[in-house]
């Protein structure tokens, strides 16, 4: 039981990690690249989500410090790592894309599977 | 003092610098663009040498980035295992840097050569910087700057199987790091902290409150840095990668590609993680078997190739294994071998991808049982090819023999001489598969018509250099020797 409140308390950590195994899955399983890639951006994602999930506490507010008021701020060093963290994502998404179009001129398909049987066939 | 304190920022910033200038050279003044990073590269290894110096006399530096300290700001530390690694990163990339400027105009595009030098920079830059920082997240931002120019120099080469290969080793990569920052992230919850120093101290505490989240960031961490430095299961992306890619990138990417996240992995378990974690799961356990697997499968494998570069890449994963064995033991002296063996391999291995490449440069052949008599034709090279076989398998006389020394004689006084007998297999099984090629290419006659280019001067000489250095190695030990006892009082 204790375990069970402890997952509904925190459900957003659930949701992280169901995320990062969905992605990894896909990305390690699926034969097409273009999911592949996508899967590797949901997974960033989640550990996105997971990062600044840690940073707030129950009814904190934006750390926009005014004098005078008595209020809970959030953590503002995951935000800011996170936006790190995006940028460096998207610049690896725009490089395995790139990839792709590149091998796609050279086969003609997306699938890693019939890459595989095109080059059987050489 | 004045400049000097920067230093420790200085020896990224410089590449930095150099990887944004480098194409508007090539662009503008072609022949000023290699000289450059030369220049570059010159200036990062005096630096690390100065730092060094001011280190043996008075202790760690610490580096704070713009002012503020840890552990709000993000901290650098120059101790003397850093610097050493530092050494051998940037000396190995200044040596196959001169070897590149030849290789790459027979291997590259003319108008891509330029950029091929901005990935160079980026890529050693941020090597530097994983070896220095001592901040888990910056180590996260080096870690994929690291990646991406490490696919880019393969990738550069745009035809189909270096694409493949780096599409294969991205995806690989990026589950490496997206497996850090998970454990980054775990670590962040219970300590609040992303300094080394902070968070192992914080981690002591945490560790009998929070036990779940540490062994959850324990398993990510090995995950990550496994797959990134091809530890025996996860070394699927290695073979193709560095197979398929320009000599000059092979040779960096066996070299010291590898060895930075096993030295990642090294100050995850002694800078991060809490002493008691080690003691209480079998972490060092996992590491040694997974890393003895891996120096016996690493070579059966090579064995069956029949390319010579995916032979050298197979036995990459063998050799990457000593060095997870000097962290899996646990004890000053593997880590003297571990680290001692990151040097000689690194040195090793990049001259073994500069041979192959020169005989791809000058014959255009790339499978082995070609390869028969060849000894006659480049002899220069074939030498080099010689030496870099007795360094792999351990010959007496080089610098292979003295790190496989040190790992047996921990496994024997920590009591388990069992690790000598995979170690003394290992170095029988890279015979098997390096002697052939050398009795071969030097025993028999073969014509090879006229049809091959001569070698150029630049190259002989970096080869030369580099069978210089491993037969240094094999006998002037002390000063490196010395060098990692003292970092080892640290650790041990």
């Amino acid at each position: 039981m204790e375990i069970l409140k402890g997952i509904i308390d925190n459900y957003y950590y659930m949701v992280a990690i169901i995320l990062f195994v969905i992605g990894m899955y896909t990305m390690l399983t699926h034969s097409n690249m273009i999911k592949k890639v996508i899967a590797m951006n949901i997974m960033d994602a989640s550990v996105f989500l997971m990062f600044v999930a840690v940073g707030y506490a129950h009814g904190s507010q934006a750390p926009i410090i005014r004098e005078g008021a008595d209020v809970l701020y959030a953590n503002p060093l995951p935000g800011a790592l996170i936006l790190t963290g995006i940028v460096v994502a998207v610049s690896v998404t725009a490089y395995a894309l790139s990839l792709v179009v590149k091998i796609y001129r050279y086969y003609e398909t997306c699938d890693y599977d019939e890459i595989c049987e095109i080059r059987s066939r050489e | 003092m004045g400049l000097s304190e920067h230093f420790p920022a200085l020896i990224v910033a410089v590449f930095i610098f150099a990887a944004f200038l480098s194409p508007l050279l090539y662009r503008w003044a072609r022949h000023l663009s290699a000289a450059y990073l030369v220049v570059t590269l010159l200036a990062a290894f005096g630096m690390v040498i100065a730092l060094l110096v001011q280190v043996q006399h008075s202790g760690p530096v610490y580096y704070h980035m713009g002012g503020w300290p840890p552990p709000w700001g993000i901290e650098f530390k120059a101790d003397a295992l850093r610097l050493y690694i530092l050494l051998v990163v940037i000396g190995v990339s200044l040596w196959v840097f001169i070897y590149a400027l030849r290789d790459l105009q027979h291997e590259l595009k003319r108008r891509v050569i330029g950029w091929y030098y901005t990935l160079y920079a980026l890529l050693v830059g941020s090597m530097a910087g994983m070896a220095l920082t001592n901040d888990l997240f910056n180590l996260f931002v080096l870690m994929e700057i690291c990646a991406i120019s490490a696919c880019a120099i393969i990738s550069i080469k745009e035809d189909r199987e270096c694409l493949e290969a780096s599409f294969k080793y991205l995806i690989l990569s990026a589950m490496g790091t997206g497996c850090f920052l998970l454990g980054v992230v775990m670590l962040y919850m219970v300590t609040g902290y992303l300094n080394y120093s902070f968070m192992q101290a914080e981690l002591v505490e945490a560790f009998n409150y929070y036990p779940r989240n540490i062994f959850t960031a324990a398993a990510l961490f090995i995950v990550a840095f496994g797959t990134k430095a091809a530890l025996f299961p996860l070394h699927v992306w290695l073979p193709d990668a560095h197979a398929s890619a320009p000599s000059p990138s092979s040779a960096m990417l066996s070299g010291v590609v590898i060895k930075i996240y096993a030295f990642g992995l090294f100050l995850m378990f002694y800078e991060v993680f809490p002493p008691e974690l080690l003691r209480t799961i079998p972490l060092n356990e996992i590491v040694l078997w997974l890393a003895s697997l891996g120096a016996i499968f690493g070579s059966v494998y090579a064995m069956m190739q029949s390319d010579l570069k995916k032979m050298l890449a197979f036995s990459s994963i063998g050799q990457i294994a000593y060095i997870f064995m000097g962290i899996g033991f646990n004890h000053d002296l593997a880590m003297v071998g571990g680290f001692y063996h990151l040097m000689v391999h690194a040195v090793t291995k990049a001259m073994l991808f500069m041979a192959a490449g020169v005989i791809i440069y000058s014959t255009g052949i790339r499978k082995i049982e070609d390869l028969a008599g060849i000894g006659r034709v480049l002899p220069v090279t074939m030498i080099a090819f010689s030496i870099g076989s007795a360094s792999m398998v351990g010959l007496p006389g080089t610098g292979g023999l003295i790190s496989k020394w040190f790992l047996a004689l921990s496994a024997l006084e920590i009591g388990r001489p069992v690790f000598v007998i995979v170690i003394l297999a290992s170095s029988l099984l890279n015979a098997v598969y390096y002697m052939p090629i050398v009795i071969n290419a030097f025993m028999h006659h073969h014509e090879f018509g006229a049809d091959f280019k001569p070698v150029p001067r630049v190259m002989k000489a970096c080869m030369i250099a580099g069978m210089i250095f491993v037969v240094v190695s094999g006998f002037y030990t002390t000063p490196v020797v010395n060098l990692l006892e003292q970092a080892a009082e640290l650790f041990f």
